[in-house]
């Protein structure tokens, strides 16, 4: 199963994460992810570090799930870390290794940034992790609102996330079964100059193609039996309110980046 | 919130005709009534129109011609569609397909059935109301917060058959629901389908399964847009020979009473009633059972060895646990189990997907532990997947079928050579022109089926070739593969089907990771395993179960019947070998055929 994607699989548990109004929790996560990327030294990194790490103890989570859904970005981490910790050259040469060294900055930077950049997915996958799409297209939809009353398609546009998300594990699941169906044929898909390879993914591409038409069709045939006209008469199966605990979150949110800024 | 006043007559249409873009007329002139409360069946093979019939009832077709009326909305006269009555007459008509992927739009069960009540713009109380008692109806309380992919087909679909109660519709229209599923998921939707007539819900069911049909109060029968048959199952079923030419089939008691040349019924119960009957007072001279055919002397050297195989994948429990079992060559070998049973992972193993964690499997001796033995496997073995028609990619199907060949580089003689035997094999030579996706269902399968043919497997592994298809379809499929077991290629599917697993020479049965039993049909489905095949969900064949029932009744022992033939000579031996005083009537005269 090369493609098992986790990204967006919802874990029910009830938590004060779980609980908060999705709207709100959007809101706090970019804070935290912009707050994060600006991380620059240790003291900055240890706190973001201590802010995420309350997040997901309170979001009842448990750690291989959050793992798992980090997991297909590692390789990208490892090797963002290795770029800088090899090509960055300020401050003392560490070590040396053949043409390579490494600089005390190097290891500085491969450190802070790998980690902030893990922190960001840890609290991105959070989002995913504690909230229905149903909940986030709500909320994305009240968001949008404003772009509604423009005449733009505020509530289709959260919609259709909401159906990428459902939609990703199925079609995720068929890639995976096409692309071990062709190579059992002898496709092979990793070997050859690139007109080569293109052309040996057709095989891939164009079966998952035609089974995201097929379900396409499907899924309108659903939506217009179950009466969905988009988001005008819509009413929601769950209550959007502003409680005393999103408040305390956005709070939170709000002193975490003003301790981020002032450590800087 | 308009409440609409519950119509009489829910659905009427009279002389639709549909046309579709290319001229194909998929309804030709259709009158059809549905009166509220009943339950109405839709027969038909693939391509009979039978699903467009199902868009009609439910709204989301209008035809080019005829007048409709649902739910008392006069929504099409005259091939002049009006769309707001359409849109008022969609709130009160359900729809439930046949994949239930493409219909739940969620990712939790609960918000899923919510999902209709709030595009009906219901209030919170009334919406969280129906959300548990539809999920109650279906059986599935206690999955409200599931995620649905983590749920079996069947689960899954009565959740969508849950998200369109909840909009209280007043007729439910359900478009192949179990064509996809596994038998039991196919008998939990039935249960559904009982339990909703039984409370008054008019269902118009659209099906190629001959046997769900038998609890409609009204059976109609589609063949090229138009409506060939109607009346009550008993009527309906009574005409098998025009069934049998518009590629459906009847069920088995009616199979099986003609044969028997008793009065005609396809309730099997009331025709076991009527054979326990017939045994009447005499008692049976103990009458040898039928001869049984011998198993296959086994062969000398086994082609594939499996032993002692466990696997897992990544997260959750193991997938199969110690597993042995030996194929050998020319034979077939059935593997039976319930969905999540480990049969498909056992496939993928055999096929050198993926490398056991504990024992080993040894495909034409080579190891698949390593690389290289792998690779090895993947050459002798062809896989066909479930629903292998969905890796069909080229522009025609000569090219789709020439992909393997050509990727093992072989030269372009022995490619074509290849590609025509292939298509030869699966009777598809006439439409190697032909673009894939323009095929019928069975014949797409066929193609995908070519495919791997043309890569001259000595073994060929298939998992489930039958699901999804139509009679007529399952016919087609049956016969290649039997065709294929007489040239040699040994064969290992998954099946769901007790009866395609009584005609293969080995059956495997797998239950929650472990084999549970292996041996000849006869063996597997023998009295000792009996009782566990039930409780595992699998059940015995059918023609050895009403054995089983006749002799609980009191009739000698009729041996182990598999099929229906074998079950017909059983019977007719025994009444036979019965004294001539006996109240046996003259069974092996054939009973003249009734109706046309």
């Amino acid at each position: 199963m090369a493609l098992r994607i986790s990204v967006g699989q919802y874990v029910a548990a009830r938590s004060p994460i779980h609980g908060l109004d999705a709207r709100v929790k959007l809101v706090c996560v970019l804070a935290t992810l912009v707050a994060v990327f600006c991380v620059s030294n240790l003291a900055q990194l240890a706190l973001a570090a201590a802010f995420v790490l309350a997040a997901l103890l309170l979001s009842r989570v448990p750690a291989d799930r959050v793992l798992a859904s980090v997991r297909p970005l590692m390789v990208f981490l490892a090797v963002l870390s290795l770029f800088n910790l090899f090509f960055v050259r300020t401050g003392d040469v560490v070590a040396t290794l053949g043409p390579l060294s490494v600089t005390s900055g190097g290891v500085l930077a491969a450190a802070l940034y790998t980690a902030r950049f893990a922190l960001a997915l840890v609290m991105g996958s959070l989002i995913m992790l504690t909230t229905t799409p149903t909940q986030l297209s709500d909320a994305f939809d009240r968001m949008l609102s404003p772009l509604s009353r423009l005449g733009l398609p505020g509530h289709q546009i959260a919609m259709v996330f909401s159906l990428m998300m459902r939609f990703i594990p199925t079609l995720a699941d068929e890639a995976t079964a096409i692309i071990d169906a062709q190579s059992l044929r002898g496709g092979a898909f990793d070997e050859g100059g690139p007109v080569q390879r293109v052309r040996s993914v057709a095989p891939v591409v164009v079966a998952l193609l035609a089974s995201g038409l097929r379900h396409a069709d499907g899924l309108s045939r659903a939506l217009d039996a179950r009466c969905y006209e988009g988001g005008e008469g819509r009413t929601h199966f769950h209550e959007q309110r502003l409680g005393i605990r999103d408040a305390i979150a956005a709070l939170a949110t709000l002193a975490f980046v003003t301790a981020l800024v002032a450590l800087a | 919130m308009r409440s609409q006043v519950r119509a009489q007559v829910p659905v009427r249409l009279s002389h639709v005709t549909l046309v579709y873009d290319g001229g194909v007329r998929a309804l030709d002139n259709v009158s059809l009534e549905v009166a509220r409360g009943e339950r109405v069946c839709v027969l038909g093979a693939n391509g009979s129109g039978k699903s467009t019939l199902a868009s009609v009832i439910c709204g989301l077709l209008a035809p080019d011609e005829g007048e409709v009326e649902l739910v008392g909305e006069r929504v099409c006269a005259d091939g002049t569609p009006d769309l707001v009555a359409y849109r008022r007459a969609r709130r009160s008509l359900g729809l439930v397909f046949q994949n239930p992927d493409d219909q739940i739009v969620t990712s939790v069960v609960e918000d899923d059935v919510a999902f209709g009540p709030e595009n009906l713009g219901l209030p919170r109380e009334e919406i969280a109301t129906r959300v548990t008692r539809e999920l109650h109806r279906v059986a599935m309380d206690d999955y409200a917060k599931a995620d649905p992919s983590r749920l079996s087909g069947g689960q899954r679909q009565r959740v969508t058959i849950a998200g369109a109660l909840a909009m209280e519709p007043q007729v439910l229209v359900l478009d192949e629901p179990g064509s996809l599923l596994d038998v039991r998921g196919r008998a939990a939707i039935l249960r559904v389908m009982g339990r909703l007539a039984a409370a008054g819900t008019t269902l118009v069911h659209v099906t190629h399964f001959m046997e769900e049909a038998l609890e409609a109060s009204r059976v109609i029968v589609m063949d090229r847009g138009r409506v060939v048959l109607e009346g009550t199952p008993d009527e309906v079923f009574s005409h098998g020979d025009l069934l049998l030419g518009l590629g459906l089939e009847v069920p088995f008691a009616a199979r099986l009473s003609r044969r028997l040349g008793l009065p005609w019924t396809c309730d099997e119960q009331t025709l076991v009633n009527e054979l326990s009957e017939i045994r009447g007072a005499g008692p049976f001279a103990s009458s040898a059972p039928p001869s049984e055919t011998s198993e296959p002397a086994p062969p000398a050297s086994p082609l594939l060895q499996v032993e002692h195989v466990s696997f897992a994948y990544d997260r959750g429990g193991r997938a199969l646990d110690d597993v042995s079992f030996k194929v050998e060559a020319g034979t077939s070998t059935a593997i039976i189990g319930q969905t999540g049973s480990g049969k498909s992972t056992l496939l993928r193993l055999i096929c050198g997907l993926e490398a056991p964690d504990e024992g080993r499997i040894l495909v034409n001796g080579n190891d698949t532990f390593s690389r290289r033995g792998r690779r090895a496997a993947r050459r002798a073995v062809g896989y066909v997947m479930q629903h292998p028609e969905r890796q069909l990619f080229a522009e025609t199907v000569e090219k789709d079928v020439a992909f393997g060949p050509r990727n093992l580089r072989l030269p372009a003689e022995e490619v074509e050579r290849r590609v025509s035997r292939a298509l030869e094999i699966v009777g598809l030579s006439d439409r190697r022109d032909a673009s894939p996706f323009k095929l019928s269902g069975g014949q797409r399968r066929l193609c995908a089926l070519a495919g791997i043919l043309a890569m001259a497997p000595r073994i060929l592994v298939l998992d489930e070739p039958t699901a999804g298809l139509d009679p007529r379809g399952r016919a087609m499929l049956r016969g290649v593969l039997a065709h294929l077991r007489e040239q040699g290629i040994t064969l290992v599917q998954v099946t769901h089907s007790m009866e395609d697993a009584a005609r293969c020479d080995r059956v495997i049965a797998l239950d929650q990771s472990r084999l549970v039993a292996m041996g000849g049909p006869r063996e597997v489905f023998s009295r000792a395993n009996e009782r566990r095949l039930c409780e595992n969900g699998l059940g015995i064949p059918r023609s050895l179960r009403v054995a089983r029932e006749l002799e609980r009744r009191g009739w000698p022992a009729l041996g182990d019947p598999l099929t229906t033939d074998e079950l017909v000579t059983s019977i007719e031996g025994a009444c036979a070998a019965q004294d001539s005083r006996a109240a046996c009537p003259p069974l092996n005269q054939e009973r003249e055929p009734r109706g046309a």
